[in-house]
C-alpha cells in the first residue's frame, strides 16, 4: 500500500488525480481503518489529517464555515454551534461515544456518504453546501445534489471536501432532530428526522417547513412532498398527520439487521409527526392543535 | 512502505519503524507492549481499547498509528505512581466494579479523561463519559458509584462539594 501524508490541499488533490479511484481518502479514520482491517486495504492510502488550517467553525457573512476536518466533538462543544445551528448540535451530540467523536471528522461523516450519517440529515434541511477542491479548482456543490448513493457524492474519486458552508436560517425558525436506534449511544440510527420550521408573522400558519430523512432511502432525502403539504398552511393536527405519512411514503427503506422496512416506515412517519410538533411548540409556544 | 514516528507514551519517549495501516491499539500492545490496552470489537464500538491522545479519550483502534506520530498518549498502565493506584483505579476495586475485568481499562481511562474535565460531574455527564465503554458482566450500578468516589476523592477533604458549585 502506498501512503501518503500531503501538507496541502494542493498536494492531496494532486495524488488524487494521480491514483484515481486506487487512492482512499482517511481523515479521523473511525470508519476507514475498520474496511482497512475486516474488507480491504486500499492501493493508496492519502492521510489529509496533516493538513494544516482544516479544522475551524466560524461565522462569516450569515454562514458557519466548518472546516472539513473539524472534529464532531468540536461541533458539539462550540457555543456557536451550540446558539446558531441547535439542529447541527443536536446530532453532534447523539453522534456515536465520546471517543469516537473526538476523532470522527465532520467531511469524513459527509463523504462516507452513509445513509445514516448522523449530521447529514439536518445539514440537508439547513441547505449547507460542501466547497470542494478538483484539480481545476473550487466548486460549491449543494448538499441537496451532494449524494449519489451509499458511499457516492459528486466528489468522485477526484475531489477533495475543504468546507462545510452552513447558512444560518432565519432567527424566528427552530429545528428538531430525532433519531431512532435501540441503544442510545453508538447505535447506528434506524431512521433519523430532522425538521426546520418557520412560521409566519401570526403564529398561525407556516411559512416554511423543511424535512429530512435518514437511513431510510440509498442517500439522506428531503420529504418534498410532505413539505409542499404544509407550506403557507395553518399547523393543524390532521394536517400534520398527513404531512407524516406523506414523508413515511417518501422513504424508500430496506429490511436489514436493524430493522424491517415496514418497521422504518412507521418510524419515519412517527418521528416526523414528533418532530413538526416539538419544533412548532418551541418555535411559537403552542401546541399543534384542531 | 514503512514510516518512522515518535511520541510519548506515559511519559516515556517512543520512536519505531511501522506500517501505515498499523492501527495504534495494535501498535501500542504489540510493538510497544503496552497490554493494558485491550482488544475486543475492533470496530470502535466498546471501547475496551480507550486510551487519552493529547489529553482525549479516543479508541485506540479507528486510530492511525501514523496519526500519533508527535502525540502524548496515556494508557491505563500510566496512571499508578508507583504503588500507588489512581484514585480511579482503587474507587473500581473498592466499589467492586470489576469482574472479568476486561473493559475497566478502557473504562478507566473515559473516567479519567471525564474527571480531567470537571471534578464533580453530573449523572448526565457521567453517563456520557462512559456510554462509549461496554460491559457485558456486572452491569453498570458499581461502575457509576465508583466515579462518584473517584470524583470526591479528587475533590479532596476541602475541596469542592455539589453543594459549593451550584
Amino acid at each position: 500500500m502506498d501512503y501518503f501524508e500531503p501538507k496541502t490541499l494542493r498536494e492531496a488533490v494532486s495524488l488524487l488525480a494521480r491514483y484515481g479511484e486506487k487512492a482512499k481518502v482517511i481523515a479521523g479514520g473511525t470508519d476507514v481503518l475498520v474496511d482497512m482491517k475486516f474488507k480491504e486495504e486500499p492501493l493508496c492510502l492519502v492521510n489529509i489529517k496533516r493538513i494544516p488550517g482544516m479544522s475551524y467553525i466560524r461565522e462569516e457573512k450569515g454562514s458557519l464555515r466548518i472546516g472539513a476536518l473539524t472534529p464532531i466533538r468540536e461541533i458539539e462543544t462550540s457555543p456557536l454551534v451550540r446558539q446558531k445551528l441547535p439542529l447541527l448540535w443536536e446530532s453532534a451530540h447523539q453522534f456515536a461515544s465520546l471517543q469516537i467523536r473526538n476523532t470522527a471528522t465532520i467531511g469524513g461523516n459527509v463523504c462516507r456518504a452513509s445513509p445514516s450519517g448522523e449530521t447529514l440529515a439536518p445539514l440537508l434541511v439547513l441547505e449547507a453546501s460542501a466547497i470542494a477542491r478538483f484539480s481545476k479548482g473550487e466548486k460549491k456543490l449543494p448538499f441537496t445534489e451532494l449524494f449519489l448513493g451509499p458511499g457516492k457524492t459528486l466528489l468522485g474519486a477526484k475531489g477533495l471536501l475543504r468546507e462545510i458552508e452552513v447558512p444560518l436560517p432565519s432567527k424566528e425558525s427552530r429545528g428538531t432532530y430525532l433519531k431512532h436506534a435501540v441503544r442510545g449511544a453508538m447505535d447506528i440510527a434506524m431512521v433519523g428526522v430532522a425538521v426546520l420550521v418557520t412560521p409566519d408573522g401570526g403564529g398561525k400558519k407556516a411559512r416554511d417547513v423543511r424535512i429530512g430523512l435518514g437511513a431510510v432511502a440509498p442517500t439522506p432525502i428531503r420529504a418534498k412532498r410532505a413539505e409542499k403539504a404544509l407550506r403557507g398552511k395553518t399547523m393543524a393536527r390532521a394536517l400534520v398527520e398527513e404531512a407524516a405519512r406523506i414523508a413515511a411514503s417518501e422513504s424508500s427503506p430496506i429490511s436489514d439487521q436493524r430493522s424491517s422496512a415496514e418497521y422504518r416506515r412507521w418510524i419515519v412517519e412517527t418521528l416526523t409527526r414528533r418532530g413538526l410538533e416539538q419544533s412548532w411548540k418551541a418555535v411559537t409556544g403552542k401546541e399543534v392543535d384542531g | 512502505m514503512s514510516l518512522n514516528i515518535r511520541l510519548v507514551v506515559n511519559g516515556t519517549r517512543h520512536r519505531a519503524k511501522i506500517e501505515p495501516a498499523l492501527s495504534l491499539l495494535d501498535f501500542l500492545r504489540d510493538t510497544l507492549g503496552y497490554k493494558g490496552v485491550k482488544i475486543c470489537c475492533n470496530t470502535g464500538e466498546c471501547g475496551a481499547c480507550t486510551i487519552l491522545f493529547d489529553g482525549k479519550p479516543v479508541n485506540s483502534c479507528v486510530v492511525l498509528a501514523a496519526d500519533a506520530a508527535g502525540a502524548e498518549v496515556v494508557t491505563v498502565e500510566g496512571l499508578a505512581e508507583g504503588d500507588r493506584l489512581h484514585p480511579v483505579q482503587q474507587a473500581f476495586i473498592d466499589t467492586g466494579a470489576v469482574q472479568c475485568g476486561y473493559c475497566t481499562p478502557g473504562f478507566i481511562i473515559s473516567v479519567k479523561a471525564l474527571l480531567d474535565r470537571t471534578r464533580n460531574p453530573t449523572a448526565e455527564e457521567i453517563e456520557e463519559a462512559v456510554s462509549g465503554n461496554i460491559c457485558r458482566c456486572t452491569g453498570y450500578t458499581k461502575i457509576v458509584d465508583a466515579i462518584q468516589i473517584a470524583a470526591r476523592q479528587l475533590q479532596g477533604p476541602t475541596g469542592l462539594t455539589s453543594k459549593a458549585r451550584s
